[in-house]
């Protein structure tokens, strides 16, 4: 199947995937038939209660997970059918990831786990790359900061280096799986704003999968997901209108 | 029991190999003791107690490494097991109670790992007498298999086994019930209070040891007591040594880190070496301990040998037929010597695949980030080859200044000798040594490397590890 991402101003698509566990009667149907498109630029959330399959499409979109059926597109690269290697160097290149818990490498300082994505291409940042990093550094408060481990940091703090992180090699597009869930509110405030900047003031395309409606007021584009289907794609909305449609939701299940 | 028998799989090992080691050297020592009364009904008794004797030292020697090995290993088992211990204490479990069922299992472990070993000695000696019987390399007389004494080794196994898993369980006394409730970190606190402590007894014995020691070697320049001297000196110096391994084992670590280069991997693995001092310090430990055994026997005869030489030119009639035995000596000690070394790998191996069970998440950040499977194997290896080659060359170092100081202690004053000599060392020695280590590293990197590379990236991402 061709197709043209530039035209279509996608940065990543699904189509018809599904995702299957188990087999005969066990069988657990974690995507059924999604087909989506996240377009270029956009900060994207995806909600959904748990078990609506959120986390299990951001798996498959990030080359974590591989689909029972269907077809998986990150920009015009159809990721499918690669094998290991060229996943992991797919996710090293051209994906980053935010998590939940934080996730950085005890054993490395801030300004080691920043870089960590060059260093495992066996390289040091250019000139270029370097002005960026040290741009990031700045803008997300970390400059004092970048010979402390991460266990002198705090939960706000560490969030903020991993985002230093994903966005350094200037990805396609990044996972953010939710990336408040550890933080305090006013500390989730302020990730999510940078989240937003970096959308808004550098084109960073970004997915950020959470249950927060808070979280997902930030978002350009809100895409709701309920026992494995995509119920609903709505466009920037407030907290209060996104928690009376996730109401109405349960109310009508 | 809710301990799976794979977590104890090293200790059993450990325990079952000094229990057949000591149970196979007591039953030599007997099958000798009947064949040299067969010989001269006279000797018997003087020979049969100082070939006991030497049995137990090395007996002791095993046991001391098998000691060490297991209550490291019972330590980091519980630092894996941290939250469910957490999750039972926040239950209503008291610490006292969670202690006493880890110390219940390393009972068990011991009875295990003792009888097996007594049950595989008796069956190997039974065997190799057997066979030698039936090829007629020694007479057909009523050696014993059963002697009394053999339930002394496997007592104190059985015994030293129990007692490990007790002082290694101390960790269950720091878990708090908290732990279970919030996104606990990993565990990274040290045992600070005890640290102290054995920090200053490590400096003040190695320090008194050492200059003992010297005075050993000087006072061997005038007589042989020396030896006697410096046997005290040389024993209170390396009890502080292990005591204090934290402190310079470290640093061992991080100059065999230097030379693994600098690639991504490479310097994950240093660190990673060194991210718990007093965890890698045990780990090597024992290791240590086995190489400097080894290379202080083989350094000492050496030396010996070179003296003895040099004595010879003076003297040849006095030294008649000393060379053979001294190189048979030589090889019995580095093979029962030996022993403790592979009771200290199996240490090392369960430990380096244990570390990699407990940092799944971490390994599944680093294949979501873009670590290629190939990148995360390479990194256990190198970290596996960093302590195979910090261990061996401290043991080394230890191993060449102990047992040129021996040798120096006892032949210093000897008619014809050159008094203070540099230390020889056998060059076969070192060959065999690296080749040691470089097997081990492959074979203690082996699974965990291949468990590494399963690790799913996904891991790194669930809330749950």
């Amino acid at each position: 199947m061709a197709f043209n991402y530039a035209q279509d101003g996608l940065v990543a698509r699904v189509t018809e995937l599904s995702k299957t566990y188990g087999d005969g009667a066990a069988t657990i149907t974690a995507l059924d038939d999604v087909s989506i498109g996240l377009r270029q630029g956009d900060f994207t959330a995806i909600m959904g209660p748990s078990g609506s399959g959120k986390s299990t499409l951001m798996h498959i979109m990030a080359g974590l997970d591989s689909p029972t059926s269907g077809s998986v597109w990150l920009g015009d690269t159809d990721i499918t059918a690669l094998g290991d290697t060229q996943l992991t160097l797919l996710r090293r290149r051209r994906v980053g990831f935010v998590f939940q818990s934080f996730n950085l490498v005890p054993t490395l300082d801030v300004m080691g786990n920043i870089l960590l994505p060059f260093e495992l291409d066996g390289r040091r940042p250019n000139g270029d790359e370097r002005a960026w990093i040290d741009q990031l550094v700045a803008s997300l408060g970390l400059r004092d900061r970048v010979t402390h481990r991460p266990h002198a940091l705090s939960g706000g703090q560490q969030q903020r280096v991993a985002i230093a992180r994903a966005l350094g090699t200037r990805p396609d597009l990044v996972f953010a799986d939710e990336p408040t869930g550890n933080l305090d509110s006013r500390s989730g405030r302020e990730v999510l704003s940078l989240l937003a900047a970096a959308s808004t003031e550098y084109g960073q395309s970004i997915a950020m999968v959470t249950h927060d409606p808070i979280a997902a007021s930030y978002a350009d584009r809100i895409l709701f997901l309920a026992d494995g289907r995509v119920v609903h794609d709505r466009a920037r909305s407030s907290a209060e209108e996104i928690s009376s449609f996730m109401l109405s939701m349960e109310s009508a299940a | 029991m809710r301990a799976s028998l794979r977590d104890h799989r090293a200790s059993v090992l450990v325990a079952a190999l000094s229990s057949a080691f000591g149970v196979l050297l007591l039953e030599v020592t007997g099958a000798l003791s009947t064949l040299v009364t067969a010989d001269d009904i006279g000797r018997h008794a003087a020979v049969s107690v100082s070939l006991t004797i030497v049995a137990f030292v090395f007996l002791t020697i095993a046991v001391y490494v098998g000691a060490i090995v297991t209550t490291n290993t019972f330590a980091t088992i519980i630092a894996g097991r941290t939250k469910t211990i957490a999750l039972l204490r926040l239950i209503g479990s008291s610490s006292r109670q969670e202690r006493r069922a880890v110390a219940t299992e390393g009972f068990v472990v011991g009875l295990i790992g003792s009888a097996l070993g007594a049950v595989a000695g008796v069956a190997a000696a039974f065997g190799a007498v057997r066979t030698m019987v039936g090829t007629g390399l020694i007479p057909d007389l009523a050696y014993e298999f059963f002697p009394p004494v053999l339930l002394v080794p496997v007592s104190i196994v059985f015994l030293t086994t129990w007692l490990s898993a007790w002082i290694g369980s101390r960790r269950v006394l720091q878990v708090t019930p908290l732990e279970a409730v919030g996104a606990s970190q990993e565990l990274s606190r040290d045992e600070s209070d005890s640290r102290r402590g054995r920090t200053v007894a490590a400096i003040v014995l190695s320090i008194i040891g050492i200059v003992i020691l010297v005075l050993g070697v000087l006072l061997g320049l005038v007589s042989q007591l020396g030896v006697l001297v410096g046997v005290v000196g040389g024993i209170l110096s390396f009890t502080g040594l292990v005591l204090g391994a934290h402190l310079f084992m470290p640093t061992a670590l991080q100059l065999a880190g230097r030379l693994m280069g600098s690639s991504a991997e490479a310097r994950l693995a240093a660190a990673n070496a060194v991210r718990y001092p007093e965890r890698s310090s045990r780990m090597t430990i024992g290791l240590v301990i086995g190489i400097t055994l080894i290379t202080m026997f083989a350094v000492a005869t050496q030396t010996f040998q070179d003296m003895i030489h040099e004595a010879m030119r003076a003297d040849p009639q006095m030294y008649q037929g000393v060379d053979g035995v001294l190189s048979v000596l030589v090889t019995v000690f580095s093979v029962l010597i030996g022993f403790s070394a592979l009771i200290a790998a199996v240490g090392m191996v369960n430990n380096l695949s244990l570390s990699v069970l407990q940092r799944q998440r971490e390994l599944g950040l680093l294949r979501a980030l873009g670590f290629t499977g190939g990148q995360v194997k390479r990194m256990i290896v190198v970290e596996s080859a960093q302590y195979s080659i910090a261990a061996v060359g401290v043991g080394l170092l230890l191993g060449i200044a102990y047992g040129w100081a021996g040798a120096q202690a006892l032949l210093g004053s000897i008619h014809g000798s050159p008094g203070l000599v540099i230390p020889s060392v056998p060059w076969l020695l070192l060959v065999l040594v690296v080749a040691a280590a470089a097997t081990l590293t492959a074979v203690a990197s082996v699974s965990p490397a291949r468990r590494a590379t399963r690790i799913a990236p996904v891991v790194a991402l669930a809330v749950d590890s």
